[in-house]
């Protein structure tokens, strides 16, 4: 499987273009039809973010592999002001929809595995890691 | 497209063009559209009987147009597509705020047991030292003149007084006692101090045959605490009773004060659950699986009645 995908989201339209590479990569990966439903909850408020947070950025996703395992990786890069404090943003309310826990926090919950790398002034990197059940 | 602010008609209108749009041709646009309904009645309060009001009045708008031309299974599959992905973003909150009560429920335990450490610290060790420091000071006053003695006794009294404090301190912070000898015995100690200290008549009678698992006494215990704190702040009453019942495979724990008692379902209405006040007591109680039934009438007292299941 060497299917990836890569999509700079600039606007809504990159957001729905995003949503549809993960539903696709998910299906071919055998996500049933709710993962793939939650995968891309994942890469819709990852989007999300980078428009409401950062003045551009981008949604790397990729099938992965693991002792069997099968799953979908998500990368979300962007240039925006880097998060302050990273425990904030996801045990928090950093924003609205972290209070409401969508966002970050929201992702946390959908994922297996979540880390978010920071550095102030440069941006963000959070890359979320789905298995198939 | 994601203002905060749209109206129940908006999104209605939105939600509706979203699911004809998916149902003649499913495609992603209309699914984030979906997603975005979802999202606001998340965020406008409207909750999750909201999203299914929108779907429900989309249907009964969106179907008949379709039914004719559109096969009927494929409307229901096509119009559940919709549907899940409008629900998703109650889906994340729903998990999101699980985990959250799981992480302050670890906390709650972490706090628990800090304070059974600092409370043994306090009592114990810091204890410990003002006895050698009094016995020290004993030998001392052999050695001085009758004067000395007099001006030793005045520090002494005032070690005495800090010894009393830091005792009161350490069974304020955990009351060894709950440790030491279980609940009905810390209950019995709680109940004596707050009659010295209020005035308040209170009795404690039961027992729960043996010692409950830790994690049910703290819960009962610092209930109790809070409930008989609340009694002394706002039921202006004579008496209260603590009774607790043990069941074969449950612990029962009751709280009866004689006060002014309140209208239980008027204060619902007007603050919702949170009016009672009794978020902390249920929380803890949530935690090993107990309930709480709250019974009062204005000039009628207040009964506060927790009940919790036991494992085996």
């Amino acid at each position: 499987m060497s299917l990836e995908a890569q999509v700079n989201i600039v606007n809504d339209e990159d957001v729905i273009a995003a949503r549809q590479a993960g539903r696709t990569l998910a299906a071919e990966t055998g996500f049933s039809a709710r993962e793939q439903a939650m995968l891309v909850a994942v890469i819709t408020e990852l989007a999300l973010n980078i428009l409401h947070h950062a003045q551009g950025g981008e949604v790397l996703i990729h099938p992965s592999e693991d002792a069997g395992r099968r799953g979908i990786v998500v990368i979300a890069r962007d240039r925006g002001p880097g998060i302050p404090n990273i425990k904030d943003a996801v045990e928090a309310s950093y924003c609205v929809a972290e209070g409401l826990g969508l966002g970050l926090r929201g992702v946390k919950a959908l994922v297996d595995s979540l880390d978010i790398l920071s550095v102030p002034g440069k941006g963000t990197t959070v890359t979320a890691r789905k298995w198939q059940s | 497209m994601l203002s905060r602010r749209r109206t129940v008609t908006g999104l209605q209108q939105e939600y509706s063009d979203a699911l004809r749009d998916y149902l003649v041709r499913p495609n992603e646009q209309a699914l984030r559209r979906a997603y975005s309904t979802g999202r606001s009645t998340l965020s406008n309060g409207a909750g999750v009987l909201g999203i299914a009001a929108l779907h429900h009045q989309a249907m009964k708008d969106v179907i008949p147009d379709l039914s004719a031309e559109i096969e009927e299974a494929l409307l229901i599959k096509r119009a559940e597509e919709v549907f899940i992905e409008s629900l998703m973003p109650f889906e994340m909150s729903h998990r999101a705020f699980r985990e959250a009560i799981a992480v302050l429920r670890r906390m709650n335990e972490r706090i628990e047991e800090e304070a059974k450490r600092i409370a043994h610290a306090l009592h114990e060790e810091a204890g410990g030292l003002l006895a050698s420091t009094n016995l020290a000071l004993e030998e001392l006053a052999r050695d001085l003149s009758p004067k000395g003695t007099e001006r030793l006794s005045l520090v002494r009294r005032l070690l005495d007084q800090m010894d009393e404090q830091l005792r009161h301190l350490a069974h304020e912070i955990r009351p060894t006692v709950l440790d030491d000898l279980g609940l009905v015995p810390a209950l019995e100690f709680l109940a004596d101090g707050l009659s010295k200290r209020s005035g308040l008549a209170v009795a404690v009678e039961g027992s729960t045959g043996g010692r409950l698992p830790s994690a049910v006494e703290t819960t009962l215990y610092r209930n109790v605490q809070e409930a008989l704190n609340n009694v002394t702040r706002h039921a202006m009453a004579r008496r209260v009773k603590v009774a607790v019942t043990r069941e074969p495979h449950a612990v029962r724990c009751s709280v009866r004060d004689d006060g002014v008692g309140f209208n239980v379902s008027e204060v619902i209405e007007t603050r919702g659950e949170r009016g009672l006040g009794h978020i902390g007591m249920r929380e803890r109680l949530d935690a090993v699986k107990g309930t709480l039934l709250i019974t009062s009438a204005p000039n009628q007292g207040t009964e506060l009645l927790m009940y919790i299941p036991l494992e085996g």
